[in-house]
């Protein structure tokens, strides 16, 4: 998992990006409420002047808007929302929305016809299936549960039942909502409860023994069997006490190990231990060194394609074009055999949160590049410096490793090790010598090899203090789900208070489906302001096709056509990406999955933004639905 | 509109409805399995084409379900796959890009090229993405285990089959990291059990190596032989040239007895493998291969041909008799004044025009056959007119032939198994490497001395069989003979030293095709020579039996 640099940010950083404001969700947010307000009023102003009269209309507007703030919102009783939200959802369980959670034990069950039993990290493969599987479930069923409810209900006219009592615009739309999210609610919990046993038992296999030699000194080394595609071997340690049980551990492989014991001379091996982990990694800031040791921001780049997207992040300032490059995290390469390094300053290195005496877990997930064939046997090898940041004399000597590649590699820095203070060179204290009084600590990673390269980016090197169990991770994922479901239905139910059933929901799902591509659409729009023919819009994308022109040559039009084709591109790009932008980041939402597929700790920081943004959007298709519904009634 | 004619409605579209589906029902009527019962005309057009499922390969459900629920969006959920697809390769997330190709495989699984292309992007490209030689050999097994699966569900594609084949000689063996992955291979028990289910006999001699493990040159040879089983029982070869689709399989035997020796072993295995291989290599000689004309040729008839051509030839110039002679008269008389000075000019004094004409005027003024035959006296005229289409047949027959003996290099393969099967080939490499080894381990006077056997002995391989210095051996050998003048510290070379000539010929950017074609008539005529010798030994042995 390659993180991102907008997934470093803290709470506040995303909410308020102290360096550029611009670029902050607040910002974002207050932007869109201001543009919510502005086009509201502007829109019941119209629909109501059509209605009584320019002057009629102007007080019908402020009416409704003193309505809400004076009488409906203060005074909305949880009482008779919790009693609309009840309705809501005995509504939703007549409809047999239970049915979704059968197709998802159906789905499992045949889950196995499609997931690789050969893949070489079972554990995420199975993961991301579930939660991919109940992510797109849940949102599918919210958006129909929330959009076709009121529509229905304004059809047969049983609405009229509701609002001659005594209830507010503001309940009924609550109540819809939160009757709905107590559904999705609902199933979303056997769904999570159903998919930790799926990745579990799933994963769970047993081996045999098949094979064992005697190393002398009681030492034993064995093989087992070969069974889901898969065997180990192991070695055995003496037992502690004679009669008692010895105990061995197998290699690590498809990210797990297990456990061997032996009793009277029969050997036991265990379940699987290490496929479900849930790491909470320190992450720490790079810079890289070049080969003559200069200071680097960014490594070698060593041709990989790049991936696309990237520019999310950049919140308004991308949209009014204050910034146009995509922020991403490439991974960056370092010569072997040179001064060339990668350097990693992490913060808040303590005993207290680094408890452990064997020292500190460093884990490292770093790739190779050859530019000559080398020693093909071989890995490629390199090497851990410690060093002290205020004084750059003090390091220790080189822990040298050999890489491996698409795979986290566990290495431990040790509280004391050999290395130089500038002056001589003597044993190390961690904590003393090279970790500064304020907790911060340089790891440097060189390539030992010359004419090789290691490359490696941010998110791929970190001290790991401490690690949660897989359930709560897994938990927390669910909890993104259910934001994003939160999300869906809030919409559902705002597009429901003026169009159609079928109509509101094809409109939430473009909404859903906007926010999936918004960055292909922001791509776009990159390549437009740039003015590099990069396939170019919709229509110039059809001229292309149609033509079969490459996407990278120049349109061949004359220019009264290209430049029609510019101008309608330009404005539909310009106008999609103004509405991606004001939609949520599902995509982003979604990829916690990926944290938990991948074995690291969901962030807090994360969902705790994740959960911010979905109460603004909440909030705001709330006000928004109370008026539509307002003026419907006026209507009626 | 009221309830009656709203009923009656609905019961008019109920009868267009299974109007409707009548002809469906017609079309699309199983065949009920008796005789004479083929089913309705989509199913009869199903087995016309071949294209029942269950004639295609093995039925999957997985496959059936996936295309099922894909609800006629299969190809629109395949392009979105292979989009992701790309994605995870530029994440260099693996294990992602071989679920999704899997994923594609399902919905797709009949497209061959779709299985061609994503196994050879996991066996070429991503493997080479690995640093690990292990992990690297794991990425060409999933390639080559992914196309096997293409295989199984695509019964009628020879190419496929010739593909796995291809990746088990090629990718394994050729690779940079041949050494280690043929050894991993050897090792590999799981993929040979797995082969062992495909049907291809990893047990048997004729796919152990050396070390009496699998060899998978042999095992890709056959694989490629049971695609050659596969086009033998009547399957069409689609998207390859035949010729190129039966050579592999020989040639992966001669990749495996060169495997053999470059890896030490130089004794009577490495014998016995050129042996076999060049019994395949002569066995693809006699195999009748479909060309673009109308005619199969088999390669190893070319001589068969040639000497067809020229009885028939003799026969049709015997009775034309002069009528040849006065065709060719009438063309010259046809001349006009300046061709006929330039032809009549004796070649020394024409000038630069002159010869140029003259040169054409020799193409022109040869009267073809044809025409010789209907001119022929009347008694034999249909004789030689019969002889004439035979002659441009057999002529047509032998350009084909030549053109496919050239494209694939057919002599020069049938050269080397023959020398390489010789025990003093073999001694020469066996000296080489020995050599090589004492000049390794700083054995110097042990060094030069092999080096100076083996020169010996490969000089006398070279004056048999020059077409080897074209070889790879050659390149191999000038490097010897570099080490070995650093070791006897000279630079230049005695005239006695028996590759002198060798190394000359290296040095002057020999690689040219004259050069080549003059070796290969070299060649040509030492065969000649020594099948002469031998049949003269072998009539003066006889012929002294019979005096006794």
């Amino acid at each position: 998992m390659t993180l991102q640099p907008e997934d470093f940010w803290s709470f506040t950083q995303w909410l308020l990006r102290p360096q550029s404001f611009l670029e902050s969700a607040l910002l974002q947010g207050i932007v869109l409420v201001i543009l919510a307000i502005v086009l509201g009023l502007l829109v019941g102003y119209i629909i109501s002047a059509a209605r009584y009269g320019p002057s009629e209309g102007f007080y019908a507007v402020a009416r409704a808007v003193r309505d809400f703030v004076r009488f409906d919102f203060p005074g909305t009783s949880p009482r008779r929302v919790s009693a609309l939200a009840r309705l809501a959802f005995k509504e939703a369980i007549r409809r047999k929305v239970l049915v979704v959670v059968a197709l998802f034990v159906v789905g499992l069950l045949f889950a196995g016809w499609y997931l690789d039993p050969r893949s070489s990290d079972p554990a995420r493969l199975y993961i991301s299936f579930v939660l991919t599987a109940t992510n797109y479930l849940i949102l599918l069923l919210a958006l129909f549960i929330s959009t076709f409810s009121i529509p229905a209900d304004i059809k047969s006219k049983t609405i009229y039942t509701i609002v001659t009592k005594p209830v507010r615009a503001t309940e009924i739309v609550l109540g819809r909502m939160l009757g709905f999210i107590g559904v999705g609610t609902l199933m979303l919990v056997p769904m999570a409860v159903a998919s930790y046993f799926f990745v579990t038992r799933g994963l769970r296999h047993d081996h045999e023994v098949v094979d064992i030699t005697d190393l002398g000194n009681g030492r034993f080394e064995g093989k087992t069997s070969y069974d889901q595609y898969h065997e180990h071997t192991f070695t055995m340690d003496p037992a502690a006490e004679p009669g008692a049980d010895a105990f061995g551990l197998t290699d690590a492989v498809r990210g797990h190990r297990h456990v061997v014991r032996e009793t009277d001379g029969k050997y036991l091996i265990g379940e699987p231990t290490g496929a479900l982990r849930a790491r909470v990694p320190s992450y720490g800031t790079l810079v890289f060194t070049d080969r003559a040791g200069n200071l680097q921001e960014a490594g070698i780049d060593v041709g990989n394609e790049k991936a696309r997207g990237g520019y999310g992040s950049s919140g308004v300032a991308r949209l009014i074009g204050a910034t146009r490059e995509a922020r991403r995290y490439e991974h960056g390469y370092m010569e072997g055999g040179t001064l060339g390094s990668a350097i990693f300053t992490f913060s808040d290195v303590t005993p207290a949160r680094y408890p452990d005496e064997e020292g500190i877990p460093l884990e490292m997930g770093l790739r190779a590049f050859r530019s000559i064939k080398g020693d093909i046997v071989s890995g490629l090898n390199g090497s851990i410096t410690l060093r002290n940041p205020d004084s750059n004399q003090i390091e220790s000597s080189p822990i040298t490793f050999v890489v491996q590649e698409y795979d986290i590699a566990e290495e431990r820095l040790p509280r004391q090790i050999e290395g130089t203070d500038g002056t001589e060179t003597r044993l190390l204290t961690l904590f003393d010598d090279l970790v500064t009084p304020d907790g911060r600590l340089e790891v440097i990673i060189r390539c030992l090899d010359s004419e090789q390269y290691l490359g490696t980016s941010a998110s791929n090197v970190y001290l790991r203090p401490a690690e949660t169990s897989f359930a709560w991770n897994l938990t927390k994922s669910y909890g993104s789900i259910w934001l994003q479901m939160v999300m869906v239905i809030a919409f559902g139910v705002m597009f429901s208070t003026f169009l159609s059933g079928p109509v509101a929901m094809v409109a939430t799902f473009v909404c859903v489906l906007l926010g999936f591509t918004a960055e292909s659409i922001y791509d776009i729009r990159y390549y437009m302001d740039k003015g590099e023919a990069m396939g170019g819009g919709p229509v110039e994308s059809l001229v292309r096709l149609l033509r079969q022109d490459a996407m990278t040559t120049q349109l061949d039009v004359d220019n009264v056509a290209n430049k029609v084709i510019q101008t309608v591109d330009s404005g539909i790009i310009y106008s999609l990406d103004a509405i991606a932008t004001s939609l949520p980041n599902l995509p982003k939402m979604l990829s916690t999955a990926e944290y938990a597929a991948s074995g690291f700790d969901i962030f807090g920081s994360l969902l705790a933004r994740h959960a911010v943004a979905t109460l603004g959007y909440f909030v705001l298709a709330f006000v928004i639905s109370y008026f539509i519904l307002k003026t419907r009634e006026i209507a009626a | 509109m009221n309830r009656s004619t709203g009923f009656r409605n609905k019961l008019i579209y109920l009868a267009i409805l299974i109007a409707m589906l009548i002809p469906l029902y017609l079309l699309g009527q199983p065949a009920g399995g008796g005789t004479g019962d083929a089913g309705g005309r989509l199913t009869q057009m199903r087995t016309d084409f071949n294209i029942a499922e269950s004639e295609l390969g093995e039925i999957n459900p997985a496959s059936e379900t996936m295309k099922l629920a894909s609800l006629g969006l299969r190809g629109v959920a395949a392009t979105l796959l292979w989009g992701k697809a790309h994605d995870y390769r530029v994440h260099h997330e693996w294990d992602r890009l071989k679920a999704t190709l899997n994923n594609i495989a399902l919905l797709q699984p009949h497209y061959e090229r779709v299985w061609e292309f994503q196994a050879h992007n996991l066996a070429y490209n991503v493997s080479s993405e690995f640093d690990d030689y292990r992990q690297r050999y794991a990425m060409v097994r999933e390639g080559t285990e992914f196309l096997t699966k293409g295989v199984q569900q695509n019964r009628k594609a020879p190419r496929l089959v010739w593909y796995t084949g291809w990746f088990y000689g090629q990718k394994l063996g050729m690779s940079d990291e041949k050494k280690q992955f043929r050894r991993l291979f050897a090792d590999d028990d799981v993929l040979h059990e797995a082969l062992r289910q495909h049907n291809i006999a990893v047990d048997s001699p004729e796919a152990r190596g050396a070390d009496n493990k699998p060899d998978n040159w042999l095992v890709g040879r056959l694989w490629l032989y049971h695609g050659y089983d596969l086009v033998d029982a009547g399957v069409k070869i689609r998207n390859q040239t035949p010729i190129n689709f039966f050579e592999t399989g020989p040639k992966w035997r001669i990749k495996a007895a060169e495997a053999m020796e470059s890896e030490g072993v130089l004794d009577d295995r490495a014998r016995a493998a050129w042996q076999q291989a060049s019994d395949d290599w002569q066995s693809l000689g006699r195999r009748s291969i479909p060309t673009t004309s109308t005619f199969t040729i088999k390669l190893g008839a070319l001589e068969e041909l040639q000497r067809e051509r020229q009885e028939a030839l003799d026969e049709l110039l015997e009775i034309a008799g002069e009528t040849r002679e006065q065709e060719r008269q009438i063309l010259l008389d046809s001349l006009n004044d300046a061709e006929r000075l330039a032809w009549e000019t004796p070649p020394a004094e024409r000038t630069e025009a002159q010869t140029n004409l003259a040169y054409q005027l020799t193409y022109r003024l040869e009267p073809s056959l044809a025409s010789v035959a209907r001119k022929a006296p009347a008694p034999v005229r249909l004789r030689a007119i019969e002889l004439a289409a035979a002659i441009e047949d057999l002529d047509a027959r032998i350009q084909k032939t030549e053109g496919h003996r050239n494209q694939i290099n057919y002599e020069y393969w049938l050269t080397l198994t023959l020398a390489e099967q010789e025990e003093r080939t073999v001694e020469a490499r066996r000296l080489l490497f020995e050599a090589e080894q004492a000049n390794a381990a700083a054995d110097l006077d042990l060094a030069i001395r092999k080096y100076e056997e083996a020169f010996a002995l490969w000089a006398e391989v070279f004056d048999d069989y020059p077409v080897l210095t074209l070889d790879e051996v050659s390149d191999d050998l000038m490097k010897s003979i570099r080490r070995y003048t650093i070791a006897m510290d000279q630079e230049t070379f005695p005239d006695d030293f028996p590759l002198l000539q060798f190394v000359e010929l290296m040095q002057n950017e020999y690689r040219s095709s004259e050069e080549y074609e003059r070796l290969r008539n070299l060649q040509r005529e030492k065969l000649r020579e020594k099948e002469e010798a031998q049949l003269e030994a072998e009539r003066s042995t006889s012929a002294d039996a019979d005096s006794l």
